[in-house]
């Protein structure tokens, strides 16, 4: 079983695309999602994102990533029906209240945000690190110092995730219960958790500097990599529909 | 040939000296075994040799060590990464890639090693270390021993001219560990590469290495052929650092004066001596 953004090996057309097509894509996607305010076609792009991942059999992975979106969004979701009076009166607050129009945008800025990170998401599940770092150092030309930078602190969230797990199962042996007394109570004990996994944290990723280094990550050129990364009529379609999704989404914006 | 003269260190943030004037002098193609109790400095000379002392971890650095020529204090770490790989005692955070066969290739895109070689390299590696099966797995989702056995076989495959270990076994099961030590043997009896290997398994290490070297608190208290260390049976208990078996017995056996050739390494050499008692 994979963890959180870690790569999964498949022989889907998601799988085979060019790494930096993928990103570009998820990237229109994105913005897509972020120039439009209409419900509808957010819905649809949402549905769209979730059978992207369906086609790569990741829909596991994406449903569990959509609930944490999803809680984050409830948030701003909150905040917004609180501080957004607009539209018919529903309830009546001392500083305005919350109408049709609020839960509009509330629901409005869930479906956006959901809709926006899946495509991302599933970028790093379908595709190596090294081939996302090596196909913008060679397509993107980007210093391949920094795309590893990039890919490495991707690669480390997984890592850190483990780690925070594994202190948290050390202190429920001793007796701490993270799972009684609600959210609060569990962050309270979370907290000083973080100063191991800072500690930890620090140490592998210097640990793994070390390690590139001795293997000659300075000795680099852009020429380095094996794999050369070609634009097949796959990738040039899937940027063509992003594109034309953000068209689309702009569009529906002006007149609407 | 690694050549250290009077090496001294301690980390800038360490109360005292960690290696304390180590004189060691190890022939190209040597295999040299390092052990000693923890804390004895095993790994700070292995970080030595291979730059990481005191390019990554400064310090008080007293004395010299050199690898081919290159004094590890002056020469930057790209330079002795072209000479010497390098196995560190955590390999899950040796790890910079996420599936097996980048892992295998990242050393060797470095270098700009030619793809078709870049290939052979990286088959015989995996083929080596009996893993040629993990190829296109996710490190993630390897077991311990997966994982050291790949953190090796990613080195073996830059085929450097020294190659230093640090417990490159620890996770591994003993007929696994064996083989590492057989492996390793071959490496530097049929390639003529040099390779240190810090090990708590004293057995395996005498029983492949040509030099063992004891650490206590910093200073070598032993360093010559195993059979020459082992006879040192009770120091080296007392230093921290416990013998194999057949060793002891056989130490006790000429100890009590039924016994009076050298010290053995292996189970096979203990019954021989015991048959010869016997009869």
């Amino acid at each position: 079983m994979s963890a959180f953004l870690e790569y999964v090996a498949g022989e889907s057309p998601l799988h085979r695309m060019n790494p930096v097509a993928k990103l570009g894509a998820a990237a229109l996607f994105a913005v897509a999602c972020f120039c439009t305010g209409n419900l509808a076609f957010l819905g649809v792009l949402l549905v769209a994102a979730f059978a992207l991942s369906a086609s790569c059999g990741m829909l596991r992975q994406t449903v569990g990533l959509a609930k944490a979106v999803f809680a984050f969004s409830l948030v701003l979701a909150v905040v917004q029906v609180l501080t957004t009076p607009s539209g018919a009166v529903l309830v009546q607050l001392p500083w305005g209240y919350i109408g049709t129009g609020s839960l509009l945008a509330a629901l409005t800025t869930v479906v956006r945000l959901m809709a926006a990170a899946i495509p991302l998401f599933l970028v790093f599940y379908v595709t190596k690190m090294n081939d996302i770092t090596n196909s913008v150092v060679k397509v993107l030309h980007v210093p391949y110092k920094y795309a590893f930078a990039f890919t490495s602190t991707i690669r480390f969230i997984p890592v850190f995730m483990n780690d925070m797990a594994g202190i948290m199962e050390a202190q429920t042996a001793r007796g701490v219960e993270f799972d009684a007394g609600g959210i609060v109570k569990k962050v309270r004990l979370m907290v000083p958790l973080c100063v191991p996994l800072l500690v930890s944290s620090v140490r592998k990723t210097n640990s793994a500097a070390i390690a590139a280094e001795v293997r000659g990550f300075n000795l680099r050129t852009p020429a380095s990599g094996y794999k050369e990364y070609p634009f097949a009529a796959l990738d040039v379609t899937a940027l063509a529909a992003g594109a034309a999704l953000v068209a689309a989404a702009v569009a529906l914006g002006l007149l609407g | 040939m690694i050549e250290i003269k009077d090496f001294t260190f301690q980390y800038r943030e360490g109360a005292a000296p960690v290696a304390r004037e180590v004189n060691l002098s190890i022939p190209d193609g040597a295999f040299v075994g390092i052990t000693g109790a923890a804390g004895s400095g095993k790994s700070t000379l292995t970080y030595a040799m291979n730059g990481i002392v005191p390019h990554c971890y400064p310090g008080d650095f007293y004395g010299s060590v050199t690898v081919d020529g290159m004094d590890t204090c002056e020469t930057p770490l790209t330079d002795l990464s072209r000479v010497v790989g390098s196995v560190c005692q955590d390999v899950e955070s040796q790890f910079v890639t996420t599936v097996v066969e980048d892992e295998m290739l990242f050393g060797l895109e470095n270098f700009s090693v030619p793809r078709a070689q870049a290939e052979e390299h990286v088959a015989g590696a995996l083929a080596d270390m009996g893993i040629t099966h993990l190829r296109g797995r996710a490190i993630a989702s390897l077991s311990g021993g997966q994982k050291q056995k790949v953190a090796i076989a990613s080195i073996l495959a830059m085929r450097p001219r020294v190659l230093v270990l640090d417990e490159p076994t620890a996770e591994l099961d003993p007929a696994s560990s064996l083989g590492v030590f057989a492996l390793l043997a071959a490496h530097a009896r049929e390639r003529g590469t040099t390779v240190v290997v810090v090990e708590q398994k004293i057995a395996l290490l005498s029983q492949f290495a040509d030099m063992l070297v004891v650490l206590e608190e910093g200073r070598v208290r032993f360093a010559d052929a195993p059979a020459a260390v082992l006879a040192h049976a009770d120091e080296l208990q007392r230093i921290g650092v416990n013998c194999p078996r057949s060793t002891t017995l056989v130490n006790r056996l000429r100890a009590a004066g039924v016994y009076a050739g050298p010290s053995v390494r292996t189970v096979p050499e203990a019954c021989e001596v015991l048959a010869g008692v016997v009869a």
